[in-house]
């Protein structure tokens, strides 16, 4: 059984083995010696360091996900690369939320490093094929509008110009459904909808019930009609009181953090499959035995349907025995 | 001053309310009516923005914490404390603090939420902004004679600052001074980790530790 495989018998709910989906990100740019910067911005060197991670570690996916500034990047929010880090926005594109209607959608082939993710998404099919799931990722309608106007513009935007505000969050499906279609065309098997903003940490559940799930449901729903096999929504944080809603958003993959109790979890939504959930620290701060550990407890928690993740991103430096312990808890 | 202590004061419930919705207008306007129906008005006032405050506290607590509805209340607070006290903010009783957002993390939301938070307590909060080096920290704390610095990280590149400020501290002479740290990814970390006095969740529990540490100071 390839990576693929297992990842979509665990969607299915008839895996016999979990699969390992450490959420490996930058950190393969740290295990290829590659500069961030570099990994960021060369498709080939991206490329060449999942398959490397994949390999090394034996894990069932690939990932072409760069950072959460593609997206503005390409509408022209101006971006600064500090160091061997991700990248800050300097300036973001959208000064007030009723300017978006001055936006044009980006063409995926064209604006910024959108032509980049493309080519490594179609690169790391080349490479992995059907081996291992390739992932691509776009950003989920709360995250893009904090990523067009600023977190704290955008969320005061939300309450005091609501309408205006609920024109920048259907932008961003539409940039998202454009921006997805064009990863799967180059290979990928899915696009994780990638949505921290959305977390009961930041928002309330009723903000999440009312303004972002029906946009989920046409994103997730729009994703699969352009061949994506399976919808993987991303929320970081306490997501427990927002996973009953999960099926209304037409998701089939859950993220879990570190946070979230699988076992809770698993209870207010008994249909998904959930990815999750070791806390991501504790690839940096703790041993090998600790991530052992976290991971035979979730195996025991989290029933079948289940991907064995990180709560969110492997930090950069993580310690590679650490997602050496990760992979090892099933595949002994 | 926990939530029970401002029970006795029905006439500030409306004003309490309103913070605590940040709806602005209505409590500008409420609370220059209390200010205006007494001598003891703006002291009123500022009992309302603790119990406010004190509110939001407890339902952190009880796990309904959302970044939102905080930084609504936070800018209806603020406002009112600058309609209050117009060449500043809240008096500042309770000794300075300086906060930061480390450098290589532009997330701010945290640290600014917190600031807001202490500064409607009664400490004095310096703010040294995100992206920040740790010399200007210390500078700040030195500068200021702050009794505690306090870092907020959201993603884990910021780790390896936060785990030098004890022994930059330490080379100026500033070894009394308290270190705190919160944030996504710094709150998944142990203090022992980080090599910091103390770990938050959240904004509260910050002032709470900062307010016992008042209390146990001569």
């Amino acid at each position: 059984m390839s990576g693929l495989e297992r990842v979509l018998a665990a969607v299915r709910r008839t895996g016999t083995r979990v699969p390992a989906v450490p959420q490996i990100f930058g950190h393969a740019a740290r295990t290829g010696g590659v500069p961030l910067r570099r990994y960021l911005t060369d498709p080939a060197a991206l490329a060449r360091c999942q398959v490397a991670a994949m390999e090394h570690y034996a894990t069932d996916a690939v990932f072409a996900l760069f950072d959460a500034s593609v997206e503005t990047e390409a509408l022209g929010s101006r971006l600064r690369f500090p160091g061997d880090s991700y990248p800050i926005i300097e300036r973001y594109i959208l000064e007030r939320a009723s300017d978006v209607a001055r936006l044009p959608l980006p063409d995926p082939r064209r604006a910024g490093r959108m032509p980049v993710a493309l080519e490594a998404v179609r690169l790391l099919r080349c490479e992995a094929g059907d081996r291992a799931l390739v992932a691509g990722c776009v950003l989920g309608p709360m995250t893009l509008a904090c990523q067009l106007m600023g977190a704290e513009p955008a969320l005061f935007a939300a309450i005091d110009e609501t309408a205006a505000f609920e024109q920048v969050l259907d932008f961003s499906v539409e940039l998202a459904l454009c921006f997805g279609t064009a990863q799967l065309e180059a290979g990928a098997h899915l696009c994780i909808v990638f949505e921290p903003s959305a977390s009961p940490a930041v928002v309330p559940p009723a903000f999440f019930r009312g303004l972002l799930k029906p946009r989920l449901r046409r994103l997730c729903e729009g994703l699969k009609r352009q061949g994506a096999l399976a919808s993987w929504l991303h929320i970081a944080g306490p997501v427990e009181p927002i996973l009953p809603y999960y099926r209304d958003c037409a998701v089939e993959i859950a993220n879990l953090d570190y946070c979230v109790d699988p076992v809770r979890a698993r209870a207010a939504a008994p249909d998904l499959c959930l990815a999750g959930n070791i806390r991501p620290m504790a690839f940096l701060d703790s041993g090998p035995e600790v991530i052992t550990e976290a991971c035979a407890q979730v195996l025991r928690e989290a029933g079948q349907g289940f991907l064995l993740s990180s709560g969110c991103e492997i930090p950069l430096d993580a310690r590679p025995e650490c997602v050496h312990a990760l992979v090892r808890a099933v595949r002994p | 001053m926990s939530s029970a202590s401002h029970a006795d004061s029905p006439l500030l419930e409306p004003l309490i309310s309103m913070l605590m919705d940040g709806d602005t207008e209505a409590a500008l306007l409420e609370a220059r009516r209390v200010r205006a129906a007494g001598a003891a008005g703006p002291t009123e006032v500022v009992r309302a923005l603790e119990a406010a405050m004190d509110r939001m506290s407890c339902k952190c607590t009880a796990e309904q914490f959302n970044l939102l509805e905080i930084m609504l209340a936070g800018r209806t607070v603020t406002a009112v404390a600058h309609d209050t006290f117009p060449e500043g903010s809240v008096p500042s009783t309770r000794g300075t603090v300086v906060i930061a957002t480390p450098q290589g993390d532009v997330h701010d939301l945290g640290k600014n939420l917190t600031r807001m938070v202490l500064a409607t307590k009664g400490f004095r909060v310096v703010d040294c902004g995100k992206d920040c080096p740790a010399p200007v920290m210390i500078q700040a704390v030195a500068r200021e004679d702050a009794f505690a610095l306090l870092v907020s990280g959201l993603i884990s590149p910021v780790v390896p600052l936060v785990r030098q400020l004890r022994g930059l501290l330490r080379e100026r002479g500033l070894s009394a001074v308290r270190l705190l740290a919160g944030g996504a990814a710094l709150q998944q970390c142990s203090a022992e980790a980080l090599n910091v006095d103390f770990v938050a969740g959240d904004a509260f529990e910050c002032a709470r530790y900062l307010e016992g540490l008042k209390a146990d100071r001569p």
